[in-house]
């Protein structure tokens, strides 16, 4: 279960502050795939790195399975990074200068999973999404952005955890493979029960989520 | 793979980038190495010259010189009187004289040519052994020095003294015996177990030395108690060598030996001639440090640039390393990691350039100094004539001086220097990147949200 409580997320730039979160309160309960959308600049992709907890909301709470994560400490942040959250982006934001299989090794060093394990997980992880023999040793740059973003998928799945967090995962992708990408998405989220919260464009896609928000200047003006 | 191991990879991650950094570190450290290597060299040069001519005295009789002046001769018990002054560690006393040919049947090794032929027009008084000035026939007397050190180089005033054959007579021996210039001796065909005529006496050969000057390969040196008797000059001393234990201490010492010996003897520290030759040497090792210091700086401040540069250019990669669980401190590391890769490397070519330029570019800064420095050595010590001067007692440090060869300063290349480098490299590295590491703690990993 992930609880937002009046969160409010305010920057402080030159010309002023902007507030790109306003007193946002919603529920997602575990293994559901939320979708967020909203016109450009609405907040969408702020509320999502509050939820991943890459940072602080200005005021609020923030929940999962009861426990705040606006509260944690510099460590358990990084723990709760690793092991609770997979993150997808719109640009892949793999490690250009590792191979695949590299790539979705990393999140397993970081929570200290054992050398001989890392190799064999990252590989059946990559077999999962679908790159597969060769391809596993590829660097990014000679790989297709399609199949880029199923590395970040694999590397997301990694510490197999509660939550993915996906900022236009299919943004950059043309709408067959980004359709690909998102049925990947849900049926390996349904299938380890894990709850997805993606923000898109795509209304279609939008609609075959189990539930979707939509944000207005930093406003939830419909769930 | 681990941080370290991504470290190093990303070492060499721009190629192009990769190889003038490690030029420009390997330029830098190369000359660090060298410029360590020469202050080394030339502060060993410095300290060897210190304790040689640096803690020399000399004392002469007041207003004599060798054969110039005049005045009373300094006694035996003038020498023990130096031997109490405080810090003095040794005192060794010679008689100077002249064999010519009224008193023996030895020929000078040295042709009187222009300038001994100016010594004798104007020295009519030493007209003895010699024709008239301008005979055509004149003859330079042979030098003779009584003494009790007869290996000192100071004595001889040579750079160094080296036995050719024979072997030397012990200090406070009275026997008729001889070690000459080899010179002399192939001069008057003499070898080991020959014998001569001095004072009326039958000397025997019982050593030949090479000291690497013509003037002293023609001198004979024989035992100071046996030159005193035989020349009937029973306790005198010409001039007298003391040496004191440390150049600090020279000072003092020369002000007690004044007070001890008064207004009968000249005494002339040679702590001046020596610092004075050393200036040269000084500045030396002066500009090495400064260089050096300097080199190491530049290294460390292109090691900070560069990786201030390669966190901005990567401040979206750090975003998902972050994103992902790793911690700032691992993070550090593999940045860290780079830098002392990169400066390893550096150092590695560093140490090559180094051990390729620290012998060179010691022997260009000294002998781009050397004009100073011979310049100094020419003008050091009690001025005196050009042959009596090699005959004087403060001559002999003239020469001393000049013979130590201050351009003959020795680089070495020790694996403790090597090793000192390559810790100094990575500290560099470790410097270099602190401040970028701070960089990163910084960089919010919000960051890669931001879409490009
Ligand atoms: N670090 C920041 N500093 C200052 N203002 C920021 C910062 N991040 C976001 N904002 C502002 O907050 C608002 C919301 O930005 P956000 O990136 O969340 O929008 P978005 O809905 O993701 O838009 P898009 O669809 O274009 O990605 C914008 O007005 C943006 O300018
Ligand atoms: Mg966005």
């Amino acid at each position: 279960m992930l609880e937002v409580k009046k969160v409010t997320k305010q920057f402080s730039s030159g010309s002023g502050d902007v507030t790109a979160v306003k007193d946002i309160s919603l529920q997602i309960p575990a293994g559901k795939f939320a979708s967020i959308i909203g016109k450009s600049g609405s907040g969408k992709s702020t509320l999502l790195s509050l939820l991943g907890a890459l940072d602080k909301p200005t005021s609020g709470s923030i929940e999962v399975d009861g426990q705040d994560i606006t509260r944690l400490g510099d460590r358990a942040l990084n723990t709760y990074r690793g092991k609770q959250i997979g993150f997808v982006f719109q640009s892949y934001n793999l490690v250009p200068n590792l191979t695949a299989l590299e790539n979705v090794m990393l999140p397993l060093e970081f929570t200290r999973v054992a050398r001989r394990e890392r190799v064999g997980r990252a590989k059946s992880l990559l077999d999962q999404v679908g790159i597969t023999g060769d391809k596993q040793q590829r660097k990014p740059s000679r790989l297709s952005g399609g199949e880029q973003q199923r590395v970040a998928i694999a590397r997301a799945l990694a510490n197999q955890p509660k939550v993915i967090l996906a900022d236009e995962p299919t943004g950059n992708l043309d709408s067959q493979t980004g359709k690909m990408i998102f049925d990947l998405l849900h049926s390996l989220a349904r299938s380890q029960n894990t709850t997805i919260v993606a923000v898109t464009h795509d209304l279609s896609i939008a609609g075959k989520t189990d539930m979707t928000f939509t944000l207005s200047d930093g406003k939830l003006v419909k769930q | 793979m681990n941080s370290l191991t991504r470290g190093i990879r990303n070492t060499f991650r721009n190629s192009i980038r990769t190889v003038s950094i490690v030029l420009i570190l390997g330029l830098s450290i190369g000359l660090s190495l060298s410029m360590l290597v020469a202050r080394q060299a030339v502060e060993n040069k410095i300290s060897t010259v210190k304790s040689t001519i640096g803690t020399s005295i000399t004392v002469s009789p007041a207003g004599a010189r060798g054969f110039d002046g005049g005045g009373e001769p300094l006694t035996q018990a003038d020498l023990d009187k130096a031997k109490s002054v405080a810090h003095v560690t040794s005192v060794s006393g010679t008689l100077q004289d002249r064999l010519s040919s009224d008193n023996t049947n030895l020929q000078s090794a040295i042709d009187p040519g222009t300038l001994g032929r100016r010594f004798g027009r104007s020295n009519s008084g030493f007209g003895a052994g010699g024709q008239a000035p301008n005979g055509g026939t004149f003859k330079l007397p042979v030098m003779l020095i009584g003494t009790d050190d007869p290996a000192s180089a100071q004595v001889l005033s040579g750079s160094s003294v080296k036995l050719t054959s024979g072997t030397l007579y012990a200090a406070g021996s009275s026997d008729k015996v001889a070690v000459i210039g080899k010179e002399l001796a192939t001069k008057n065909n003499l070898s080991v177990g020959s014998t001569f005529t001095a004072y009326a006496s039958t000397i025997t050969v019982v050593g030949i030395y090479d000291a690497g000057n013509t003037f002293s390969n023609g001198t004979v040196v024989m035992p100071l108690k046996t030159v005193q008797t035989l020349s009937s000059q029973a306790n005198a001393i010409t001039s007298a060598i003391i040496k004191v234990d440390s150049i600090d201490t020279i000072d003092g010492a020369v002000n007690n030996l004044k007070t001890q010996l008064g207004s009968k003897a000249d005494v002339v520290s040679q702590k001046d001639t020596a610092t004075q030759a050393l200036a040269p040497l000084q500045n030396i090792k002066n500009v090495s440090l400064f260089s050096l210091i300097g080199a190491m700086v530049a290294g460390a401040i292109i090691i900070l640039l560069t990786m201030v540069m390669i966190v901005r250019e990567r401040r979206r990669e750090i975003g998902v390393l972050k994103a992902i669980g790793a911690s700032n401190v691992k993070i550090m590391w593999q940045f860290m990691a780079e830098a002392v890769s990169f400066t390893v490397i550096g150092a590695v070519l560093g140490i090559a350039i180094g051990l390729a330029g620290g012998k060179p570019i010691t022997n260009m800064l000294v002998t781009n100094s050397s004009n100073a420095s011979s310049a100094v050595s020419q003008t050091a010590g009690p001025g005196q004539g050009p042959v009596t001067a090699q005959a004087g007692g403060g001559g002999l440090f003239r020469r001393a001086a000049s013979n130590l060869n201050l351009k003959d300063v020795h680089a070495v290349i020790s694996w403790h220097l090597l090793l000192y480098g390559f810790a100094a490299a990575v500290l560099i590295a470790l410097v270099g990147s602190a401040v970028p590491s701070l960089l990163i703690a910084k960089i919010r990993p919000a960051e890669v949200m931001r879409t490009e």
